[in-house]
């Protein structure tokens, strides 16, 4: 815990993070980059060896919830020579406030990076108001 | 900071315990308690360590008798942007992540993924057939299998061992 490496990509998701689990894999908590549109939120998951058919996304009440499920690596007649990343599935958890269109969240996935475009609602979009001068 | 619409949650979800009711459970779970906050405090900056715009892919090397395998997790890059170099002593991984065009001049108020261009060397203990690499890039993975030459295959010998 003391010394994370320079490098990481990935972590290890806590006991608070990953529940209890009913498969015997690791679990990690993808590195993810928030950001803010005019109309939509964009959110970017780093989840290598995810595609589309093995990413589950799933919302309910405010929770938002990506799960990707990871092949297991078959190294038949190899043997692990440096294992820096750890192999397993990711999982990480989000709360959305009433400022999200639930009904128009679109995921798309692409060399092993999430991506989620979460809509604002209408009733929050920056409107611009119009000032007038008094005639 | 704008006000966030998308929360990352798990720092302060507690999970469900349930030896509370004891007398003894009550201790252990303050106990778990100040232990969760303790440890909760490193985990405030959960990639910390890392600056922006610093890159350093995470490999994996595998060996078989036949050959070696070098896997990097890649996310978020183009086969296009990465480059695989090979002499006799040592393979180098090189390339760079780029920023999303479409997504630059946006209000980002979460980051912990990263960019910028990156570096690797791992060098080689045996010699590798150069004509026969082969480089393959899915779903965020780059794989690299070098398969030995067969004079490095025939130069590992088995020594029998013998009782005296």
């Amino acid at each position: 815990m003391a010394d994370l490496p320079q490098d990481m990509q990935k972590r290890e998701a806590g006991p608070t993070e990953k529940g209890e689990r009913t498969r015997e894999r690791n679990m990690y908590t993808p590195a993810v980059d928030i950001m803010e549109r005019k109309d939509d939120i964009v959110l970017l998951a780093d989840m290598p060896g995810v595609d589309e058919t093995s990413v589950d996304i799933t919302l309910e009440k405010n929770v938002l919830t990506i799960y990707g499920k990871v092949a297991e690596e078959i190294h038949s007649g190899y043997t692990l020579y440096l294992s820096e990343y750890g192999s397993g599935d990711y999982q990480r958890v989000f709360t959305l406030t009433e400022e999200v269109d639930r009904e128009k969240i679109r995921a798309t996935v692409k060399n092993g990076v999430l991506r989620l475009v979460l809509p604002k609602a209408e009733a929050v979009k920056t409107r611009k108001i119009e000032v007038k001068g008094e005639a | 900071m704008p006000k966030k619409s998308v929360v990352p949650q798990g720092k302060k979800s507690v999970p469900a315990r349930r030896e509370e009711y004891s007398p003894f459970g009550l201790l252990r779970q303050e106990m778990n308690r100040l232990f969760d906050n303790f440890l909760g405090g490193f985990e405030m900056q959960p990639f910390m360590g890392r600056r922006l715009g610093e890159f350093s892919p995470t490999v994996d090397i595998t060996e078989s008798d036949k050959a070696f395998r070098v896997s990097a997790e890649l996310p978020g890059m183009e086969d296009k942007d990465i480059d695989v170099l090979l002499n006799k002593e040592s393979i180098t991984i090189k390339g760079e992540k780029k920023e999303e065009k479409e997504d630059k001049g946006k209000d980002y108020y979460h980051v912990e993924r990263s960019y910028g261009s990156f570096s690797r060397t791992i060098p080689l203990p045996a010699e590798v057939d150069t004509d026969k690499v082969k480089a393959e890039f899915k779903k965020g993975l780059l794989t690299v299998t070098l398969p030995k030459t067969v004079q490095a295959i025939k130069q590992t010998k088995k020594i029998p061992v013998k009782t005296e």
